[in-house]
């Protein structure tokens, strides 16, 4: 568990809005461990999505070096940016992020299309997946027939199916009431101790926090290590 | 699972817009195949006529009768095979509002003038010996119930009887055309029978002749023989103008003014407005889905997987309402023959036609489906996630 899989080197990130430049991360140094549960705390506007953003390759830095899964993020682009994404990145999101035409089912073997796999070794993983998280019974149940707890838990075979090298979670149990979250938190906890997933988190839950191997606390782009 | 299923769900996530999206593209294709068919169908009685007739009618207008005495002088004419007199009859079957062609010919050389014409066994003999006999068009017995041996009774217009009453025919055969230079919506009855009523004053109307159908010897060219004529009666006592019957076809088609121009721009207009609808509906579910589109792209889906996921499923939306009108235009071939048969008697749909609605609906997909996947190829998956959290 001592090999960085994430590395960020002098990284700064500004945003424009209404005429203002806003500084939100200015030389940030971050390193980030195979098989680490890292949870990113801090107050709104401190930066802790946008550092998610930026190792995911979903938004470049404005300066610095961003080292993820033995690649350079800043110099992908287009197709190459996205094949590595799909290969090493799972997202989390708050707002799960589900496509509502879709099943449970679907949702979980779309990404799986960016894989060599054959349709029945798709529609299998996806069954895995779903299996995991506790939702084998659910497979055909489309996005609104689910509650908030069960659609993060699709969300995150999602993510988990594709085997990722990291898992991004942006507010993973933002949205969900305390049980559901408590369940989410278990599942990554589960994610990470027994896949060795490294996982990235973004949140406000304290006691999200205190499910990490290890927290960051951000303020104003600046990064503090706190007991986990 | 494949992107095919997301096209189709996504397609038809709003029931009620798919369905009137397809059906504004049916609809609009099936005008293109109606308002071009008119046109073709015009345009393909022109080029099937025959080159070996040529039409003699008054230079005056089409609407002055020649005297029947030219007859016997045109068939002198050199390279002339035979004459048959056409006067138009204008009759109205029953009732008024019932209008179709019919023409007062020479029933004898009528066949072998036309040999388009086509009867069954014994019924183009039996309408020779029929004074007051007729042969009717195949269309026109389907569209008024008639059979052979029923009795068609005509109001005549140009041509009304001294005694007000009906003029009577008898349908002794009905034919079909072997090309569309000749339609099957006319009536043909014997010349004899309407000059010697106008001779024996049971009816009254211009005598003549509306025009004199020529057909040619073999070896001889219709512009030398359609000269001569001409030339013949240059000085009276009525001048004549004789042209190829392709160039007679067309005059009639011209005497609609620029209606096939007027409906090609009709059918222009109303493919361009159906591009706007579907640009309409693709870029409205453009936006209902960025955050869907958002998604792909955070999942690893390259830029242009959005793009040409809304190509297809533009196309897709102008192929299904394409596929309907197109349908909907070969199945109304028949019912459109017969409710516009006076006015465009060989209404057909053109297999080009077909070709050509395919043609637009793909276009009209791409162009429907261009502006939203041009957005989607432009699109940060991060700006489209941030609109969902």
């Amino acid at each position: 568990m001592n090999d960085p899989v994430i590395q960020m080197r002098g990284v700064s990130k500004a945003y424009r809005k209404g005429g203002q430049v806003l500084h939100v991360l200015e030389g940030l140094d971050m390193d980030v461990r195979v098989g680490e549960f890292l949870a990113l705390m801090g107050p709104s506007g401190s930066g802790k999505s946008t550092i998610l953003n930026l190792i995911g390759g979903l938004d470049d830095p404005d300066a610095g070096v961003i080292h993820v899964a033995g690649e350079d993020v800043s110099t992908l682009t287009g197709d190459r940016l996205a094949t590595w994404r799909a290969r090493n990145i799972g997202y989390v999101f708050q707002a799960f992020n589900l496509i509502p035409v879709l099943t449970a089912q679907e949702n979980v073997e779309l990404p799986l299309l960016l894989t060599p796999l054959s349709k029945a070794q798709r529609r299998e993983q996806a069954r895995y997946a779903l299996e995991i998280v506790g939702l084998g019974d659910r497979r055909d149940h489309r996005p609104k027939q689910l509650s908030g707890g069960q659609e993060q838990r699709v969300a995150i075979a999602r993510a988990f199916a594709m085997d990722p090298t990291i898992l991004l979670c942006d507010e993973p149990t933002g949205d969900l009431d305390r049980d559901s979250a408590d369940q989410v938190l278990e599942l990554l906890r589960r994610l990470a101790v027994e896949s060795n997933k490294t996982i990235v988190m973004v949140t406000h839950d304290l006691k999200a926090g205190e499910m990490a191997s290890r927290v960051l606390q951000l303020d104003k782009g600046v990064v503090e290590d706190a007991p986990a | 699972m494949n992107l095919g299923r997301l096209i189709r769900r996504h397609a038809w996530s709003h029931p009620v817009r798919a369905f009137l999206t397809v059906g504004a593209v049916a609809v609009a294709i099936f005008l293109f195949c109606f308002l071009r068919s008119i046109v073709t169908s015009l345009d393909a009685a022109v080029k099937e006529s025959a080159s070996n007739r040529i039409v003699a009618a008054s230079a005056v207008s089409l609407f002055q009768s020649l005297p029947l005495a030219y007859k016997e002088a045109i068939e002198a004419v050199d390279g002339v095979e035979s004459v048959s007199r056409f006067a138009w009859f204008g009759g109205r079957y029953k009732k008024p509002e019932n209008f179709f062609a019919q023409f007062g010919c020479d029933a004898r050389t009528l066949f072998s003038q036309y040999p388009e014409l086509v009867l069954p066994e014994g019924q183009a003999e039996a309408f020779i010996a029929d004074r007051t006999g007729a042969i009717i068009g195949i269309g026109l017995a389907e569209k008024y119930d008639l059979k052979v041996g029923d009795e068609v009774p005509l109001i005549g217009t140009i041509y009304p009887r001294a005694d007000r009453s009906m003029w009577s025919f008898t349908v002794r055969g009905i034919y079909r055309s072997k090309r569309a230079n000749v339609d099957e919506m006319t009536m043909y009855f014997h010349f004899h029978y309407l000059d010697e009523a106008l001779e024996s004053g049971e009816s009254y109307g211009p005598r003549g002749t509306s025009v004199y159908l020529i057909r040619l010897q073999d070896g001889y060219r219709g512009e030398d023989v359609a000269a001569a004529i001409d030339r013949y009666y240059e000085g009276g006592p009525q001048r004549t103008r004789t042209q190829s019957e392709a160039a007679f076809q067309a005059d009639f088609v011209n005497m609609l003014g620029n209606l096939p121009t007027f409906l090609m721009m009709i059918g222009m207009a109303v493919l361009i407005a159906i591009v706007f609808g579907i640009v309409n509906t693709m870029t409205i579910a453009a936006r209902e889905r960025l955050r869907s589109m958002g998604i792909m792209l955070s999942l690893g889906f390259s830029r242009s997987v959005p793009a040409r996921l809304y190509l297809v499923e533009a196309t897709g939306f102008a192929l299904t309402g394409g596929v309907a009108g197109v349908a909907l235009a070969f199945l109304t071939q028949g019912a459109l023959r017969k409710t516009f048969g006076t006015q465009i008697p060989m209404y057909t749909v053109a297999s080009e036609t077909y070709v050509w609605a395919a043609v637009i609906c793909v276009i009209t997909g791409l162009i429907g489906g261009a502006v939203p996947a041009w957005q989607a190829s432009r699109m940060e998956a991060v700006e489209q996630l941030r609109r969902g959290i």
